[in-house]
């Protein structure tokens, strides 16, 4: 808890006695306030402390209290920690006033709340379902819900193996015997009506037509989910007149397989190859949010070389995923792949480390909490010397060369898909998409972990907020990494790479930890809750590529359609994060 | 000897006269052994075609492409073939059969038609047409016919929306590329490509560069190759008006865009790179052939290096390229060399060459000018720079940012 | 029979055939097709009489401009592409009166026209019928002003067609 967090404390409680009560339970901070007056207090945080930027909206389930918590996490846009808001409801009646009219990047998060906890946001604008699809029965994250073919709430399951016989599952219980489905429901006659909603909230906008009183028809199109360049099964669905965008809504979930709840079976350790998964293009930054996550609630620190080897690691990520995402996004402009297999060329040998030091090429579970699972194998400091003192920074600048003055992608990126700085931090955008909007927000500088505040870098900026602009931010980005990898390459100590011994099943005293991470696609958070037990209580990911797609709407109406698939492509999603 | 082709045709020709059949049969066998042996030709040229495609892009992008059906992947195509043919075709329900079904044919047929103009040598062509770049331009049209029956017939949004860009692209870059393809009629005093060739004895590229240059853009876009590909867009629209055809009929499909693209590096040869002229071709014709085909290789490579190189410009930028640049700068190139054509005697080809060559330098120079000075950026400026770059928390926040940090 | 004959009676039963379909077929842009096979029939007509520029000029902008023009108009309002009303209007039965009579006063006049009984000149090999319409287009003494007439028509057409579709607000 930092000194000015506390300064902001003491005046809540004063300005807001009997609302605003300080968690006094043990390993958590923050505040409880009162639901009712949650949107009070939140404005007046926003307006006068400056805390204008929501990070993460989450639920969690206290069920043998028989409460629900909605855990708001805050920050400044101009740096510093998080200020940490809790608001409680009962269970049955899950309800809490939705705080979209403050800050509308809470908008996709609460949805993602209502849909896996059943939490009611009163006067959120579209309250739908966002991971599960509109006909699910119940909702998923509830502790008391079950899973077909559940077995038991926590891993490892003592039922696997009881003789020495592998014992599946499902052949206890048989296909159709385990699946529950809501009062009234028929498959066999159930009709999908999920789009009628969906189609509903666009709300098509008849125009009045030009003055010669040509009125115009406006068109509903379906951007995937099968679609060459939604980056994976993702849908837009947008709403045409002629070729402009006049509305759109993301449409996800397509890929869900409730991360969270699995992560909420697994035992702490097991979650680490487990978070690989997410954003599978950079799992090492990853594994970084989340061994951050769980070793502020064990209190450990990991040693100096292990800190350098993560440092480097999450640096080669960020790289490896910017390269992909720049050559990806010449993809959706329409360059035939020959961009992308260019910048691809780089990934491959810093994949190739990975892979020497984890075994893996992008599955790479190479943290552990407290240190890093393997020391550099021989020849391979040499091979990250070459990589980032010579071979990266001219391939870079050669990138840089052959696109950036391209007319045509300077045309079909200047000026469109624009964020303002004022929506980037209110739609929580984060990462290069907020930094691109002229945010010099980076949470290696304005919150910083690791030893990150050892290192000279800057923080790249850009002022336009267009796809150009975010294009840009990703080589610049590239090049202070490289700038990072450099020092870290130079001052990497000998030394022990793992605090104490390497353990299968860590001991988590109880209490909460939100680690956060300045992923390559934005701010990845780890909210974990221990309760003492092997398994976490609680495990979500705010993940970037879930929460950036809020201002996806506002960046793409009054463009053309072929932009919306760049506007996307700038933002740089990937599914597996998405959709958790 | 250096004209085998003719050879053999007098040859057949005597054969079938002195079969005693009428001379009327006679002529019309022997146009449809013309017809046969050049649409078979090409079409045998276009199957070469599919792996100098995906040879030549998996070089551009750092591959190695094709490599391992026979020597250096060359029988590649076959197998492609093979396994169109042998893929399920599908009809989407609700598509227009008939309309479906024809639109495949229609998009070869025509690029196979405008063979039938195309001088391959002096002595070796279907027809010396007197209307020849009109031909051209006509069975222009009829391709678009054929793309937009088969976005239509499709039954698809996509596809539909791929057929309304072909007729928006294609019907206004025809407008440029007849006013430029009127600048080598002019020059050669006839619309007939034969004619044309035979009058280049200096390229009309070195004569009219920019006429060249906006016939060569013009025609990518009718082609709706890269950058202007934006009927079959894939990260926009998918596929555009074939994304419902499976199989052969998509065969069809590719394998008419490739010898489309192949046929506009001819076409361009014949007007402004003196088609099959070269040294020797006019006594030994054969080598008249393998100039032909040399220019058209190179103007092919020259679209496939643009296509793979470039990303795609948007719909409304490609039609204000199209309205406010190619056809006014069109109009005054066709209209500033008619005039010198006027003026300048044509006694000395050499002098009426440079003037006209120097006329072209002026305009492009002048167009070039005009387009620096328009160039100032339209960029919207949506925020003034913050002076927080690098951002120095406030006092308070710096004391809680190094306590946490005393390492 | 000559092979030529026998080529214009099968064109012109296609010409024939598909200009019936254009009316009776009850798809637009079937309708539309159809129309393409006539006009494409009648360029073939051009074709036998040696016409070459106007057959080439039929298929350019009969086909290349007016149907496909008439296409994307039926494609953009494509929920009224299929038609289901009567096919005739009630004045149908004077329609076919006029339609005889205009037919039968054609067949009159052109029974006592020798155009059908007279051979057509052979054209000299040297002659350039192309360049004769060229000329003929701009010369003085020739068509010079209904070509103008018809380009200030057109042009006209066009400053029109931008006033309507002109959106004032966006100037």
């Amino acid at each position: 808890m930092s000194e000015l967090t506390t300064i902001v404390e003491n005046t809540l409680e004063t300005r807001f006695p009997e609302v605003v009560v300080r968690d006094e339970r043990k390993g958590y901070e923050g505040f409880i306030i009162q639901a009712e007056k949650l949107v009070e207090v939140v404005t007046k945080l926003r307006d006068d402390f400056g805390y204008d930027y929501l990070s993460s909206v989450t639920g969690v389930d206290y069920l043998p209290e028989g409460k629900m918590e909605v855990v708001y996490h805050l920050y400044k846009s101009t740096g510093g920690s998080a200020l940490v808001l809790k608001a409680q409801t009962p269970r049955e009646v899950a309800s809490v006033p939705s705080l979209v009219p403050v800050y509308p990047g809470a908008e996709l998060q609460e949805r993602e709340a209502w849909d896996l906890y059943g939490i009611h946001f009163e006067g959120h604008p579209d309250l739908r379902r966002i991971l599960m699809w509109e006909g699910f029965h119940g909702h998923p994250m509830r502790k008391d819900w079950q899973e077909a073919y559940y077995e038991e709430d926590s891993k490892p399951y003592k039922s696997r193996w009881p003789d020495g016989e592998v014992w599946r599952s499902e052949d206890k219980n048989t296909f159709h015997k385990n699946v529950d489905y809501p009062a009234g429901f028929d498959p066999e006659t159930w009709v999908p009506d999920g789009d009628a909603s969906l189609y509903a909230g666009l709300g098509r906008v008849v125009k009045p037509g030009n003055g010669g009183g040509l009125g115009t028809e406006q068109v509903v199109v379906n951007m995937g989910p099968q679609h060459p360049s939604t980056h994976g099964v993702f849908r837009m669905v947008v709403t045409l007149d002629g070729e402009t965008i006049t509305a759109l809504k993301p449409v996800m979930g397509y890929l869900h397989r409730n991360h969270e709840k699995i992560g909420e079976r697994n035992t702490f350790l097991q979650n680490m190859p487990f978070t690989d998964r997410l954003d599978y293009l950079s799992s090492m930054s990853n594994n970084f949010g989340y061994a951050l996550a769980v070793e502020k609630l064990m209190g450990v620190k990991p040693p100096e070389r292990a800190e350098y080897l993560r440092v480097i690691m999450a640096e080669f990520t960020r790289i490896s995923n910017h390269i992909w995402a720049i050559g990806f996004l010449l993809n959706d402009l329409g360059a035939y792949f020959t961009p992308m297999l260019y910048a691809v060329e780089e990934r491959e040998l810093i994949l190739d480390i990975f892979e020497a030091v984890s075994g893996s090429r992008m599955m790479c579970n190479y943290f552990r909490f407290g240190g890093v699972a393997r020391d550099l194998p021989e020849g391979v400091y040499e091979k990250i010397r070459k990589l980032v003192y010579d071979r990266l920074p001219r391939k870079i600048d050669e990138l840089d060369l052959y696109l950036t003055n391209n007319e045509i992608l300077r045309s079909r990126g200047e000026g469109v898909g624009i964020l303002t700085p004022d929506q980037a931090i209110a739609y929580s955008a984060s990462g290069p998409l907020l930094r691109a909007s002229g945010v010099p927000y980076d949470i290696r500088r304005a919150d910083p972990y690791s030893i990150y505040e050892r290192f000279d870098f800057d923080v790249a900026v850009r002022y336009h907020g267009d796809i150009y602009d975010r294009y840009m931010i990703r080589l610049d980005e590239v090049r202070q990494s490289l700038r990072i990898l450099q020092q870290a390459v130079r001052d990497m100590p000998e030394g022990p790479i793992q605090e104490g011994k390497p353990q299968y099943q860590v001991r988590v005293p109880p209490g909460e930890a939100y680690g956060r991470v300045e992923g390559p696609k934005g701010e990845l958070g780890y909210y974990v809750i221990s309760n003492g037990k092997p398994n976490p209580w609680r495990y979500h990911v705010r993940a970037p590529s879930f929460v950036n797609l809020t201002p996806l709407e506002i960046m793409c109406v009054g463009n053309k359609v072929a932009d919306s698939v760049a506007i996307l492509g700038s933002i740089d999603i990937v599914l597996g994060e998405t959709d958790r | 000897m250096g004209d085998p082709i003719t050879l053999i045709g007098k040859w057949l020709e005597n054969l079938l006269y002195s079969w005693g059949l009428m001379p009327g049969v006679v002529s019309l066998i022997m146009a449809v052994i013309g017809v046969v042996v050049i649409a078979s030709a090409v079409l045998v040229l276009d199957i070469l075609l599919v792996w100098v495609e995906r040879k030549v892009v998996a070089r551009f992008q750092d591959r190695l492409g094709p490599n391992r059906v026979g020597p250096f992947g060359i029988i590649q195509p076959i197998a492609d073939v093979i396994k169109l043919l042998i893929k399920e075709d599908i009809l989407p329900i609700g598509a227009d059969k008939i309309v479906y079904n024809l639109a495949p044919i229609m998009a070869l047929g025509t690029v196979l038609l405008l063979w039938a103009v195309l001088p391959l040598s002096s002595t070796v062509y279907g027809t010396n047409l007197n209307v020849g770049v009109l031909y051209i331009v006509a069975l222009g049209a009829i391709s678009t016919l054929g793309i937009i029956m088969a976005g239509w017939a499709s039954n698809n949004k996509y596809a539909l929306l791929g057929a309304f860009r072909t007729v928006a692209q294609m019907v206004s870059y025809e407008v440029p590329l007849v006013i430029a393809l009127l600048v080598p009629v002019i020059l050669a005093r006839s619309m007939g490509l034969t004619d044309i060739v035979e009058a280049q004895s200096i390229w009309f590229v070195f004569i009219a560069p920019i006429p060249a240059l906006i016939v060569l853009i013009t025609s990518i876009a009718e082609l709706g190759r890269a950058p202007f590909d934006l009927i079959e867009a894939e990260s926009e629209i998918v596929a555009g008006f074939h994304i419902e055809y499976t199989g052969m009929k998509f065969g069809l499909f590719y394998a008419g865009e490739l010898l489309h693209a192949l046929t506009v590096g001819g076409i361009i040869a014949t007007l402004f790179l003196g088609g099959w002229r070269g040294p020797g071709a006019e006594t030994y014709p054969i080598l008249g052939i393998f100039y032909f085909f040399i220019k058209a290789l190179f103007l092919y490579w020259v679209i496939m290096w643009i296509k793979y190189s470039l990303p795609r410009i948007r719909i409304d930028h490609m039609l204000n390229f199209n309205w406010k640049f190619l056809t006014p700068l069109s109009l005054v190139i066709l209209i500033v060399m008619a005039i010198v054509d006027k003026i300048v005697p044509k006694t000395s080809m050499l002098v009426y060459s440079l003037v006209m060559l120097f006329v072209n330098v002026v305009v492009g120079w002048l167009t070039l000018q005009l387009l620096r000075r328009n160039a100032k950026s339209a960029r919207m400026r949506v925020a003034e720079p913050k002076p927080v770059a690098r951002p120095e928390p406030s006092p308070t926040a710096a004391t809680s940012q190094t306590s946490s940090s005393s390492s | 029979m000559t092979p030529l004959q026998i080529i214009f009676l099968i064109t012109s039963v296609g010409i024939l055939g598909s200009a019936l379909m254009v009316v009776t077929t009850r798809n637009l842009v079937h309708a539309a097709l159809w129309l393409v096979v006539s006009l494409f029939g009648v360029a073939v007509l051009y074709v036998m009489l040696s016409a070459a520029f106007l057959a080439v000029a039929q298929v350019v902008i009969y086909i290349g401009a007016i149907a496909i023009l008439m296409i994307f108009a039926i494609m953009l309002t494509r929920r009224v592409a299929k038609d289901s009303g009567p096919q005739t209007n009630p004045n149908w039965t004077w329609a076919v009166v006029v339609a005889a009579a205009l037919f039968g006063g054609l067949t009159w006049l052109l029974s006592s026209w020798n155009g059908f009984s007279t051979p057509i000149p052979e054209l000299s090999s040297r002659a350039d019928p192309l360049s004769q319409l060229g000329q003929a287009l701009v010369s003085p003494n020739a068509y010079v002003l209904p070509f103008e007439v018809a380009s200030v028509l057109l042009l006209s057409a066009l400053i029109g067609a931008i006033m309507v579709a002109w959106d004032r607000r966006s100037g």
